[in-house]
């Protein structure tokens, strides 16, 4: 074949998401591993050995399936499947043969007599040129297993292509699963297995799901069919659509397993044909046209893409169209434009060839110059949006921060149950059976092997008032940079306390983390802070242990400049789980009525950020974004907004970006304001360029970075001349305290003294600091932390 | 360094010539040539002669030139010394009053004439050339995404390389990304090593970090030295010491040779002795702060008043072209010496501990009894204090 040919006959849409699927393929380690295998054949012949073979509804892969779910426990997996039997037995007894008939009165099918008289693949070479109309039969794609789909967010939620080696599992299990489904809803008592099960399908796009993605293939697969008409229809306007009404094989069988091979068939096509409209609805969801790939038999397939290869305009003719729209330059004119927009519906992802413009809003891409206000925009959304307010959890090292934020990501349903009993049983492994809620935030081996969390891990979960993102801190005093970081982008701040005997003293003397903690927070800007006193079921829930924390820590909280209106005690256990999501026992706390971890973090509110000032954002990490987007940074904008198109520098340096993508909160965006935490999609600019810590601003109001500046501080320890690391949100740098200006008297802030010789600790002073290395992207008002010998020396604000 | 002959006469003037035999030596010759010394050293020189017809040609030679120093530069990465001059001993090639620059090189014998060699200069090179072992250690100091990759010499601190990578976080799901890099951060580390520092000369090679990561650095080193069966490393395997620091830049040092398991065998090193007495000076500031003075006319005063126990000086002070300014500093040291109860230590300025030093001003003093109010009215002298300070640093 020509070359010419194989691009004409290539399908953009299937090669790409071919690709972005194998991307994914990778990162996402959910697949069999050989030793997952091996540990499921050993589970598999164990739960065997129990049970036995006699039970014949107890077939192996529903026991595989099982072990999966529990992932590997056997004594688990042989309880819920016995009940599971005992379930079925009973049911069984009062209508056998309910279940079946379920599955195909859900389709709505009539009989396939159709099936037995046409041969396989009669109709692979049909042009279907002319049936009249009264011979054409209509066909409504089945909406309930939509619907199903939307709600557990397999399609949504699920990337693009995600084909994980589970889909071989997937298959085999479907089958079980639909019986099971069935079993359980007809017998109506749904046991709590199962319900556990239904959870899961709802946490999580896991193989367990699988049951709904069979109809669902199928559907998208003949939506994607009617694309294809629809090219056909825009390049050619056709005589007449001609199907005969003996389609109906095509639908979904009473068997998912063979559904998944039981291509669409070729005619299937046209009998969406008017239903176009509807379809459109779904592309927006559905346009990754990828699930073609699975639901497709190969033969079908090459016949579809040599179909297309000739009626189709060339895939360049519509690259060129798309192209002259986005620049604006050609006319285009009302045949070539629906051609136009429908390609670019099907490319949405396809920006890196310039189509550009997604049908959304193809003015923007037209014409970049016209810039949305996003000030106005902002407001608009105001109203309507939940806030999302950012929370740095901090405290002494080993006070449960990452077990509580585990805690609260596992019942508030971000986290599922297969997850937390991986970690379970592999934490039980290494003896610290205790570490398995903090494994849901500690994920790189280190963290995992020392027990000790070592960077910063960002988390969202959403309740029903907010949205929050927790950024958990390091407690280790050695990971303090790594702290600041966090706190530099919260709202507020959880002072976790660990309150068993000798521990939160530990933390509350001089080199423990909680004051250094709490210092910090607060000189970088934080107001508003909410102590946990964890681990309190160490203590037998005892009320005087909390009263006693409570005053001491209260008491000191003020003194750092905390008012006592922004300061809530919650009593908790983060291993146990009270007071966190759910109340605690009744009996546990008899003496404490207020609200629990969760309640009050609602009641929390974000910072109100400048909007409308120059973009300024401190980047937090850089790195690869996928196949489309080659670099991608993230962090917080602190105040200013930025919209797509945007040209960005990162200061230090002069290399200019432009911003092709934005999300927020993982969510696609056009634009973000202050506050919003970001992902930013950039074109034009090498990984190389940009650094963590470097500050992202817009390219016409750049920040001047500084090499030499004065800075008003608070010591915490005795100063004098002497190097110090300059820390700002990500930055960490090394700088020299060159001069010694001034001491300020606290009260009024005027001149105490001039030229101190040393400034001591807890005194507010003027002093002069040059930078070591590179200039620092550093303005009038940044907030930066000085540090040295491992102590934090002093906090403060750039003159 | 050998002292091949020395002639310095009653009045104080007189030559010196030296023999310097490592790079380390080139640091003593920069601490010891001034701006208007006389120099004598081998240079080779392009020699355009014009013949009678204007054709020239060019050669070069080799001669001895005498320079009249104009300028000191030396370059602490390549241990090189460049000294720009205008001649002042005429040969048949070249004319009193040209310009040349001098390299000093290795192994080939220099003289220096000073019209006054004081008792600063005449340590120098008495140091120099002290033959007591020479302890040579490697440091790396790092923290995720940056490391200093360090050489300590008795008198010098070269940083031979610094690695600044950027490491992507640990996110939500994936960490791929972040071990990824990581692995590579410690590749570049190990092979700079290998590069940069002479690993069986020297006497401790000290991975620096916060948390774990110079264990993890370390057991990285090995691994990859099995891996690549370098005998090298492999037999220097004790020579590796994990130390604690707090962050991974240059200055972390002061915190690395401070630490007990460095200092239990480095102890008798000159850099561990003024690395403890900077401390030591730190911590009388702010337990008994009337007994820690800093700063020129302060230091000035409690040596009046003979009440200096230790007095830190930094070498950069004498590097000063100003004479008037370098007198002044060489009385002080002279004093405290003849007082007899006082002891100096003259820091390299290239050391950490030299570095915190010369943020202080360069001068430092650690006191035997209390003095208050050494620095008042003293507010006019400092701003000229200022202006020189700058100058040295």
């Amino acid at each position: 074949m020509s070359r010419h040919k194989i691009i004409r006959t290539m399908n953009l849409a299937d090669e790409l998401d071919d690709f972005d699927g194998e991307e994914d393929y990778y990162e996402e380690e959910e697949g069999m591993s050989s030793s997952d295998k091996a540990r499921m054949a050993d589970g598999l012949r164990r739960v065997r050995e129990v049970i036995g073979n006699d039970i014949p509804s107890l077939t192996d892969e529903k026991i595989e399936e099982t072990l999966w779910y529990y992932y590997f426990d056997v004594e688990r997996s042989i309880t819920y499947l016995l009940n599971q039997v005992g379930a079925t037995e009973k049911k069984k007894q009062k209508k056998a043969v309910a279940p079946e008939q379920k599955v195909r009165e859900y389709h709505t099918t009539p009989p396939h007599t159709f099936h037995k008289r046409i041969p396989f693949g009669f109709w692979d070479d049909t042009p279907f040129g002319g049936v009249p109309v009264s011979r054409r039969g209509e066909l409504i794609p089945p909406p309930p297993p939509l619907s199903g789909i939307r709600i557990s967010g397999l399609l949504g939620g699920m990337q693009p292509g995600k084909t994980s080696k589970l889909a071989a599992l997937a298959k085999a299990r479907n089958k079980a699963k639909a019986e099971k489904a069935a079993d359980a809803s007809a017998a109506g008592t749904t046991g709590t297995a199962v319900s556990l099960l239904d959870r899961l399908s709802k946490k999580k796009p896991s193989p367990p799901v699988v049951m709904e993605e069979a109809p669902a293939a199928v559907v998208s697969a003949v939506l994607n069919i009617s694309k294809l008409e629809q090219l056909v229809e825009a390049a050619t306007p056709d005589p007449s659509k001609n199907e005969p009404v003996q389609n109906k094989p095509s639908v979904p069988g009473p068997e998912p397993d063979t559904l998944l091979k039981a291509a669409p068939s070729g005619f299937a096509k046209s009998m969406f044909g008017k239903r176009i409209d509807e379809i459109v609805e779904f592309r927006e969801e559905f346009t990754d046209a990828h699930f073609m790939y699975f639901s497709i038999a190969p033969t079908q397939k090459a016949a579809i893409k040599a179909k297309q290869a000739f009626e189709v305009p060339s895939p360049d003719d519509v690259v060129i169209a798309a192209q002259s729209q986005s620049k604006g330059i050609a006319k285009v004119s009302k045949g070539e434009k629906s051609a136009t927009s429908v390609t670019a519906s099907i490319q949405k992802g396809v920006e890196a060839l310039k189509v550009g413009d997604s049908p959304e809003k193809p003015l923007l891409a037209k014409t970049p110059k016209n810039k949305i206000d996003v000030v106005a925009e902002y407001e608009k959304s105001k109203s309507k949006r939940k806030e999302n307010a950012n929370l740095v959890v901090i405290g002494h090292v080993d006070a449960g921060k990452s077990t509580l934020m585990g805690r609260l990501l596992y019942d508030s349903g971000v986290v599922d149950e297969r997850t937390i009993q991986k970690y379970k049983q592999e934490a039980e492994k290494i003896g610290k059976s205790s570490f398995a809620l903090a494994w849901v935030l500690d994920q790189t081996g280190e963290e995992r092997a020392r027990g000790v969390t070592i960077d910063i891990a960002v988390n969202a979960f959403e309740t029903e008032r907010g949205r929050f993102t927790i950024l958990d801190a390091p407690g280790h005093r050695d990971f303090i940079p790594n702290m600041i970081a966090g706190a530099a982008q919260a709202d507020f701040a959880v002072l976790v306390i660990d309150s068993s005997p000798g521990e939160f003293e530990a933390g509350f003397n001089v080199r423990g983390q909680t004051k250094e903690h709490a210092l910090l927070v607060r000189s970088m800007g934080v107001q508003r802070i909410i102590v946990a006193v964890n681990k309190l079921d160490l203590m037998h829930w005892d009320q005087e242990r909390f009263d006693e924390i409570k005053q001491q820590m209260s008491q000191f909280l003020a003194t750092a400049g905390f008012q006592t209106k922004n300061v809530s005690f919650v009593p908790c256990s983060g291993l146990t789980g009270d007071n966190i999501v759910r109340k605690p026992a009744n009996d546990l706390m008899a003496w404490y009525s207020g609200p629990t971890l969760v309640e009050e973090l609602e009641t929390a509110k974000p910072v109100i950020k400048a909007v409308e000032k120059p973009l300024r954002m401190t980047i937090a990490d850089v790195y690869r974004g996928g196949v489309i987007n080659p670099v991608t940074i993230s962090g917080r904008i602190e105040v200013g907004n930025i919209q797509i198109g945007d040209t960005i520098v990162a200061i230090p340096g002069d290399e200019k970006a432009t911003v092709k993508g934005i999300e927020v909160d993982n969510q696609a965006a056009e634009w973000a304001v202050a506050g919003n935490n970001v992902q930013l999609h950039l074109a034009g600019i090498e990984m190389e360029y940009l650094k963590i810590g470097d500050v992202i601003c817009q390219a016409d109001k750049p920040l001047v970075p500084l090499k030499d500046f004065e800075a008003k501080i608070l010591a915490f320890e005795s100063l004098t001349p002497m190097m110090v690391d300059i820390h700002r949100g990500r930055l960490n740098a090394s700088g020299r305290i060159t001069k010694l200006i001034a001491t300020l008297d606290k009260g009024n802030g005027s001149v105490a003294k001039k030229k101190p010789r040393h400034i001591g600790p807890g005194s507010l002073a003027v002093v002069n600091i040059a930078v070591t290395g590179a200039p620092l992207p550093l303005e009038k008002g940044s907030k930066i932390v000085l540090r040295a010998d491992g102590l934090t020396v002093a906090a403060g604000v750039v003159e | 360094m050998r002292l091949i002959k020395q002639q310095v006469e009653r009045d104080g003037s007189g030559t010196v010539t030296l023999y310097p035999e490592e790079p380390e030596d080139m640091w003593h010759a920069y601490n010891l040539i001034r701006v208007g010394d006389t120099l004598r050293a081998s240079a080779v020189r392009r020699i355009v002669s014009e013949s009678s017809t204007g054709s020239t040609s060019s050669s070069r030679v080799h001669m001895n030139l005498t320079i009249i120093v104009d300028k000191v530069d030396f370059d602490s990465q390549a241990g090189q010394l460049h000294i720009n001059g205008r001649i002042s001993e005429e040969n048949k090639y070249v004319k009193i009053g040209a310009h040349h620059t001098l390299d000093l090189e290795l192994n080939r014998n220099f003289t220096v004439g000073k019209a006054e060699w004081d008792s600063v200069s005449l340590d120098v090179v008495r140091e120099a050339c002290d033959p007591a072992e020479k302890a040579e250690i490697g440091a790396v100091v790092l923290h995720e995404g940056l490391a200093n990759i360090c050489l300590i010499t008795e008198h010098m601190t070269v940083l031979r390389q610094r690695i600044d990578v950027s490491i992507p976080r640990k996110r939500a799901g994936s960490i791929t990304a972040f071990e990824k890099s990581m692995e590579k951060f410690y590749e570049t580390i190990y092979q700079s090593i290998l590069r940069h520092l002479p690993i069986s000369n020297l006497k401790v090679i000290l991975l620096a970090s916060p948390g774990f990561l110079a264990e993890s650095l370390q057991k990285y080193i090995f691994a990859e030295a099995v891996k690549t069966d370098n005998k090298t490393v492999m037999s220097a395997k004790p020579k590796f010491v994990t130390v604690h620091c707090s962050t991974g830049h240059v200055h972390a040092l002061n915190e690395v040779l401070k630490s007990p398991a460095v200092i239990a065998r480095l102890a008798d090193t000159k850099y561990a002795k003024e690395t403890k007495a900077m401390e030591s000076f730190f911590k009388m500031m702010q337990t008994d702060e009337d007994r820690a003075w800093y700063g020129p006319k302060e230091v000035e005063r409690a040596i009046e008043k003979g009440a200096v126990a230790t007095l830190l000086v930094s070498n950069s002070l004498f590097r000063s072209n100003n004479m008037q300014e370098r007198r002044r500093y060489v009385r002080m040291v002279e004093e405290v010496k003849a007082s007899g109860a006082g002891e100096v230590m003259v820091l390299s300025s290239i050391h950490e501990s030299g570095v915190r030093l010369d943020g202080l001003g360069g001068v430092a003093a650690i006191l035997l009894f209390p003095l208050q109010d050494l620095d008042e009215s003293d507010e006019e002298q400092d701003a000229a204090d200022e202006g020189n300070e700058d100058e040295n640093l």
